[in-house]
């Protein structure tokens, strides 16, 4: 192939890295642990994470008048983490259930803007439960 | 049942180690008896796999629940249907019915090729079957399908299908994208073929186009229907969302349509050997590593399969396929040059060369996207994710070069197009696209990338249309025939190119589909009976809430009437249901939400029932505008109809003209 256009092709695969690199700029959405929210807090205002862990039993709290209102405490290896989130929830979202959230953190509470479950496990349950339900 | 199911899978992988034996000992002596066994041996494996397919299909059916995979995913209650399609539900059954699909394509390939490409085909055999043997390994050992229940208690009822997936869709787009998955594995086959064999003429290629555009038009369905499935089930109320498992789809599919646009060249020109090699390398490996990253977990996806002991031996599969073809690559790499060269930047060569760059581009990205939790755990310690805000910015001005590319692409010559025919091909268009431009602007729109893809979608519909009239003319000048009947006499004479064509239309009202994504609305209210909303010149009103006790779940059923400007436009019914609403453990219900749609050419009202305080009737109801997407199911219905235009043999015209 001519030289001139593996030079050419080159420089669109450069551009193309390039330009994939700066897209990951202000992206970015790191995955931390409870313990690293709040142990590493700094006062970043609109800093985004996301966060894994379990909603504790008995800690979702609707508020009477708005049913969107809505907050949980997040457990994940023993530490707690107060999440308020002020949207539609999916239908497996439920006491226990595991959960990822996404939004940004004040020291105290999380605010989410995203709130997603993890449903496999349940489906992969266990037979022994249909024992009991008959 | 499982017991003979089992046998069946240990018999398919003696078969297929048998059959591999027996090509080595063919390659080795030249003995063509044992190339005519390993022939047998290898459509006794395709045989057996089958019939375990058909055993496993047959305890579903009849709900055995002494087998664990029938009690984990189907029950008494789960309709015939679902009982069918729990088939590829789970982990064990979808890696046999992957094994099906194989096994039906080699089997295929086999019976076609039967007396043809005698140099190739004891290759293609011996690749096809390492594929198989290695999902044999993992169907006997890693996860078999028939492994007896492990409960030392009779099982009564199984534990049910999903009821997100107990819906009609889901019965075709899983077998869809394994059709698509599977399928590559024929032209990778042929291209393992021609480099183990030195056969690197154009015949590999001219055997594996149908195969690789009916493999990329069933990959293609299958994401399309995937994205409806999502559009018209989950109730987020979009169609792609660049989950991993999504993208995981998605990048096999760019290279695949890299691929059956660069042989066109190794076709025409006997150029980019090397090239389409790696292509269909790559292609492979994607449809193999997708498998993997969606069976191993080790990126967070809503698409939530089990995690499983696969990952690593379906990432050792990857390495050792990488390895053994690059060093085939390299061998071969005298043989695979090629004396021809690109004459100039301006031509159909070269169009078809950075169409090629930049699908390669998209994919790069994407995987660089889905990859870069892992890599920047591995670098950093601390997983970073990226959402679909990084895609979208990376992929749609690269997204839109491949639509500028689709309109010139046609209208270039071979070799070298010249000033004057590029003046005259490319005014009009230009011309149209800015003429479309100024009407959005007229409407107000003036964020850039609408406007860019209004010009450029105007700009490929009409090259298009030109390139269609301009043949239409021609017919009716020259042979006088009705303008109808000289489109369709064109159409098939040269079903490749001009289904090629109606394919780049589809892919035009798709990008339409997409801009409407940057006007879309939407909004959540709690709402009591006898409420109205507002939402993008639309009066909501909830005008009702019933209860209804259904055979398989309880539920509460919205009205909602939608007004506009004054008039009904139509009452939405969003439901909420509870799934096995009788159980007494609470934990085992399931709600789930029904949403419920009104879908015109200009929008989509689209409404989710989110939930219920049943003491007080407070409903919380979503509702979303979504623009334009009826355009996106339109450019897929047309993607399949140029791909099945340009697959149609076309052996009988050729036989009458001769």
């Amino acid at each position: 192939m001519n030289k001139r256009f593996l030079v050419v092709i080159l420089a669109i695969a450069l551009l193309m890295i390039v330009w994939v690199g700066l897209g990951f700029e202000g992206n970015e959405l790191p995955y931390v642990t409870i313990r690293e929210l709040t142990t590493n807090y700094e006062k970043k205002p609109g800093k985004r994470f996301r966060l894994g862990g379990n909603v504790k039993e008995g800690s979702i709290f609707r508020n009477d008048n708005d049913p969107l209102a809505l907050s949980f405490v997040l457990m994940q290896e023993g530490n707690r983490l107060p999440v308020s989130y002020h949207k539609i929830v999916p239908d497996m979202f439920k006491d226990g259930s595991e959960v990822i959230v996404e939004g940004i953190y004040d020291g105290e509470y999380f605010f989410a803007d995203n709130l997603m479950t993890k449903c496999a496990s349940r489906y992969e349950g266990d037979l022994r439960d249909t024992k009991t339900s008959l | 049942m499982p017991v003979y199911g089992a046998s069946l899978l240990s018999l398919s992988l003696s078969f297929a180690v048998l059959t591999i034996f027996l090509i080595v000992l063919f390659l080795r002596r030249d003995d063509d008896r044992f190339f005519f066994v390993a022939q047998r041996t290898s459509l006794g494996v395709c045989f057996l796999v089958t019939l375990a397919t058909m055993t496993l299909l047959a305890s579903l059916l009849k709900s055995d629940f002494d087998v664990d995979y029938v009690a984990k995913y189907t029950s008494l209650g789960t309709p015939t249907l679902y009982k069918f399609t729990a088939m590829w539900a789970g982990q064990s059954g979808s890696l046999l019915f992957w094994l099906f699909v194989l096994c039906s394509y080699s089997a295929v390939v086999l019976l076609q090729n039967r007396n043809k490409h005698q140099k190739l085909m004891p290759y293609v055999i011996m690749t096809l079957t390492v594929i198989q043997a290695f999902f044999l390994l993992l169907v006997n050992f890693v996860a078999n399908p028939f492994s007896p229940v492990d409960a030392n208690f009779p099982i009564q009822d199984g534990l049910g299908l999903n009821p997100l997936l107990q819906n009609p869709t889901m019965a075709i787009h899983p077998p869809m994208l394994y059709l698509g998955y599977v399928g590559f594995s024929v032209p990778f086959a042929f291209a393992v073929a021609a480099l183990c064999s030195r056969q690197l003429d154009v015949v590999w290629v001219q055997t594996i186009r149908r195969w690789t555009l009916f493999t990329w038009l069933a990959l293609g369905i299958g994401v399309l229907l995937g994205g409806w499935w999502a559009y018209n089930e989950l109730g987020w109320g979009g169609y792609w969302a660049w989950d991993p498992v999504e993208n995981a789809s998605f990048m096999p599919w760019l290279t695949g349509t890299a691929f059956i646009h660069s042989i066109i060249i190794q076709e025409k020109k006997n150029m980019l050997k090397v090239w389409n090699m790696i292509l269909i390398l790559v292609t492979f490996l994607l449809c193999i590593f997708g498998t993997f990253l969606t069976r191993s977990g080790i990126v967070s996806s809503v698409h939530s399969f089990t995690e499983s002991s696969l990952g690593p031996i379906f990432l050792t599969f990857v390495f050792l396929i990488l390895a053994v073809c690059i060093y085939l690559i390299l061998t071969r790499l005298d043989d695979l040059k090629t004396e021809k060269r690109l004459e100039s930047f301006v031509s159909r060569e070269s169009g078809f060369l950075f169409n090629n760059v930049v699908f390669v581009s998209i994919c790069f990205a994407v995987l660089w996207g889905t990859m870069f939790p892992v890599i920047s755990e591995a670098v950093t310690g601390t997983q970073i994710t990226v959402g679909a805000p990084f895609f979208n910015q990376i992929t749609i001005p690269i997204g839109l070069i491949l639509l500028f590319l689709a309109g010139i692409g046609p209208l270039l010559a071979w070799r070298k197009t010249s000033k004057e025919s590029l003046i005259r091909n490319f005014s009009i268009p230009v011309l149209t696209g800015l003429g479309m431009v100024t009407v959005v602007m007229v409407f107000g729109i003036r964020a850039i990338y609408p406007l860019v893809t209004v010009f450029l979608t105007a700009f490929v519909a009409t090259s298009i249309t030109l390139e269609f009239w301009r043949g239409i003319t021609v017919r009716t000048r020259k042979f006088g025939e009705s303008p109808f009947m000289a489109l369709v006499k064109m159409i098939s004479k040269n079903r490749s190119r001009y289904g090629g064509y109606i394919v780049h239309i589809g892919i035009v009202f798709m990008f339409i589909g997409f801009i409407g994504k940057a006007f879309d609305k939407d909004k959540e209210w709690s709402m009591s009976v006898g409420e109205e909303v507002q939402i993008a010149g639309y009066d909501i009103v909830l005008s009702d809430l019933n209860e209804e006790e259904r055979p398989n779940h309880f539920a509460w059923i919205a009205t909602l009437d939608v007004i506009k400007e004054g008039k009904d436009v139509v009452s939405l019914h969003p439901e909420k249901r509870i799934y096995f609403h009788r159980n007494p453990n609470p934990d085992r219900r399931q709600p789930h939400s029904e949403l419920s749609l009104h879908s015109t050419w200009r929008e989509d009202v689209y409404s989710v029932f989110g939930g219920i305080d049943p003491d007080k009737e407070l409903l919380t109801i979503k509702i979303m505008v979504n623009r334009l997407v009826r355009f996106v199911w339109l450019g897929g219905y047309l993607l399949l109809l140029g791909t099945v235009i340009a697959l149609w043999p076309a052996r009988r015209s050729r036989r009458k003209e001769n």
